[in-house]
């Protein structure tokens, strides 16, 4: 029974939306399966808005990659000028840009999932015959799944710490860290998402006869 | 069962999943989950590390910033007019043009701080130029991913900023040990690249003109403000490296953009080879607009979603590793080797033989924390051995079976990578014997650091 307790517990206090409440929740062992659970819906769920709507699928992980790089990129170049011209420094110009760093490469580690750049040798994988290759990017879809349950579910409770710690991000008045944490379980909840896809279009190709593996190059267009 | 058993079986188990082609930060992934198991450490520690790797880092910045400079200066043009110099230079050599791109390596390695995206971009520039030049097709991408070795010890560099990040080294001083052995490895690779032509009579030759060479340099001025600014500002200590490469992408960035109507207004053709154009038309790039930027920083945005998560696995890894006793482990066995040079060339073995199945980034972060300290007690120079350490993991990048680099300039010239291995083989030659001349003489990474 207790099982279950935990479980309406965790339920209760993100209904409550008090940090403290959600972090005492979070560290019962119920977490792992209200993760399993909220990984599985929600990779549903962002599956089908990329299908229904392909402008956010092909361009939210592209945004918030492509404009925290930026950022990163001009706080920093802005904190020279400043220091050189100006004789001054925002204090949070070294502080931030880490923050968005962490954004950025978790939203790129799902962007590359979909496009199945991440490193891998795949020299015996193209060789096997087709039901060993579909095999393999079974294996690859389950391994992604696991592993993305356990980072969201250790990352949230890490969230609800610093926002029941009140962490202030260095350097400013009012900007709290869980802001940017947060994007960590988001970034993992959206590969779900993109295992999903890979994993439709793998059943579909296996089915049409299309070829399964088709190599992937980096930073290609 | 033993721990020790336990993590034997591990290990095995994800080195079986890695020959089935699982992603490498899955397999190290997976390596970190059952090991904190048989530990009986909570995995909270692993979702913390994986975001505190970023948020502690700002030195780590400067290796996304020094990717997106690579892109930056192969949009705007800048990377093109430091081949067109190479070219000029070296073209009335047997092999002129490879030894050239060699050499425009060289210098977008001292822009850009990655090894892919300097394989790539040669790769994909000069590759149909050496097929036109009469070069073997598998040479010219073998050149390609040899010539991006060096992209990580010219600097700037990605990995010199990752271990300088560990090992608290000043990463200002690293990169400027890595200058001299990088400038070898690139000579070194252009004499066996000469060798190979000779022997093969392979590439046309052009006379070497001096207007041609001025020319060429005059037009890539931007290329040398560039490198000049890094250099500068690192050796002077004006600025950090993270600085450095925030600045770098600036000027980049401004530099793209404004010779963009520069170079609308003076009417220059770009479609025409450098002989035939003026001084006037090599005095700006072709740059590039403000709406162009988004599709060049994906490029970089999507190589760096590849490293920086690998970079915060291994970083758990190493944090597992020194808990199950490696250090000592290995550390027992590399000094029974015996004195200075013993543990000098085991360990050179060790990086060696895990570069040929780890990309650079996991051997610097898993093996650097276990081998620097004990080459430190033997008496080799924290500095010097970084260099060596990070010229092992270079040379990584064209062993099989796992060599990036040969993946990339397999992707980016058409080749296929099976056929690209034989052609490595006489740079591997080289560049393994600068790697044992660099580490023999200590003064080649240390003489250029500024005397306290």
């Amino acid at each position: 029974m207790s099982f279950w307790a935990d479980i309406g517990a965790i339920f209760r206090a993100l209904m409550s939306r008090d940090s403290f409440e959600i972090q005492s929740a979070l560290e019962s062992d119920a977490a792992w399966v209200v993760g399993i659970l909220a990984a599985a819906i929600s990779g549903l769920i962002v599956m089908f808005i990329y299908r229904k709507v392909p402008v956010i699928e092909r361009q939210l992980e592209r945004s918030v990659m492509v404009y925290s790089y930026l950022a990163i990129a001009l706080i920093i170049f802005w904190g020279v000028i400043d220091r050189f011209v100006f004789n001054d420094q925002e204090p949070w110009s070294t502080t931030i840009p880490p923050l968005l760093f962490m954004v950025m490469a978790w939203f790129g580690a799902s962007y590359n999932v979909r496009l199945r750049t991440h490193l891998s040798f795949s020299e015996f994988r193209s060789s096997m015959p087709r039901a060993g290759q579909l095999a393999c990017l079974i294996l690859d879809a389950v391994l992604w799944f696991i592993f993305a349950v356990i980072v969201i579910v250790t990352t949230t409770r890490l969230v609800a710490l610093s926002a029941s710690n009140f962490q202030i991000v260095l350097g400013t008045d009012n900007i709290m860290q869980w802001w940017f944490l947060l994007a960590a379980p988001l970034a993992f909840f959206l590969m779900v998402g993109r295992v999903f896809q890979n994993l439709a279009d793998d059943l579909q190709n296996w089915k049409t006869g299309e070829p399964l593996i088709k190599q992937a190059v980096i930073g290609a267009d | 069962m033993t721990d020790g058993t336990w993590v034997t079986l591990i290990s095995l188990g994800v080195t079986f999943l890695f020959m089935l082609g699982v992603p490498v930060l899955l397999v190290i992934g997976y390596w970190v989950i059952g090991c904190s198991f048989v530990l009986g450490l909570t995995l909270d520690n692993m979702g913390a590390e994986l975001l505190n790797v970023f948020n502690k880092g700002f030195a780590l910045l400067a290796m996304p910033l020094f990717i997106l400079t690579g892109d930056l200066i192969n949009k705007s043009g800048i990377a093109r007019r430091l081949s067109d110099f190479a070219y000029a230079c070296l073209g009335w050599i047997r092999g002129g043009l490879a030894m050239a791109s060699l050499g425009a390596c060289g210098l977008f390695a001292a822009i850009s701080g990655s090894n892919s995206a300097t394989t790539a971009t040669i790769g994909s520039m000069l590759h149909p130029e050496m097929i036109k030049g009469g070069y073997d097709e598998r040479f010219s991408a073998a050149t390609a991913a040899a010539g991006g070795t060096v992209g990580i010890i010219i600097p700037p560099s990605i990995i010199f900023i990752v271990y300088g990040f560990l090992m608290n080294l000043p990463i200002s001083e690293l990169f400027v040990a890595g200058i001299l052995p990088g400038a070898l490895m690139v000579i070194g690779m252009q004499l066996a690249c000469w060798v190979i032509c000779r022997i093969n009579g392979w590439g046309y030759l052009i006379p070497l003109q001096l207007n041609r060479v001025l020319k060429t340099a005059f037009g890539a001025w931007l290329g040398f403000f560039a490198i000049g600014l890094v250099l500068w500002g690192i050796y002077t200590g004006k600025f950090s490296p993270t600085e450095a490469a925030g600045v770098t992408v600036g000027f980049c960035v401004i530099a793209g953009l404004v010779s963009y109507p520069i170079n609308r207004i003076m009417g220059a053709r770009n479609d025409i080879p450098p002989t035939e154009k003026s001084f006037a038309e090599m005095f700006v790039v072709e740059g590039f607009t403000i709406p162009e930027i988004p599709s060049i920083v994906i490029r970089s945005a999507q190589i760096t979603g590849i490293l920086a998560p690998l970079i915060a696995i291994s970083v758990v890894m190493q944090q597992i590793l020194s808990l199950l006793g490696a250090q000592e482990t290995i550390g027992n066995f590399v000094t029974s080797m015996g004195g200075y040079h013993a543990v000098l060339f085991t360990s050179m073995v060790i990086v060696f033989f895990s570069g040929m199945v780890l990309e650079s980034l996991p051997v610097t972060i898993i093996l650097a924390p276990i081998l620097a300290p004990i080459a430190a007690s033997v008496g080799i120079d924290p500095i010097h051995f970084s260099v060596i350490f990070l010229m092992g993991a270079s040379i990584g990048f064209i062993t099989p079976p796992y060599g990036l680099n040969l993946y990339v300039a397999s992707g980016v010239t058409g080749v296929p990578y099976f056929r690209l291995l034989r052609y490595t083989v006489p740079y591997l030659a080289a560049l393994l014997s600068v790697w044992i001349l660099v580490s023999l003489v200590p003064d080649l990474a240390l003489i250029l650091l500024p005397k306290n």
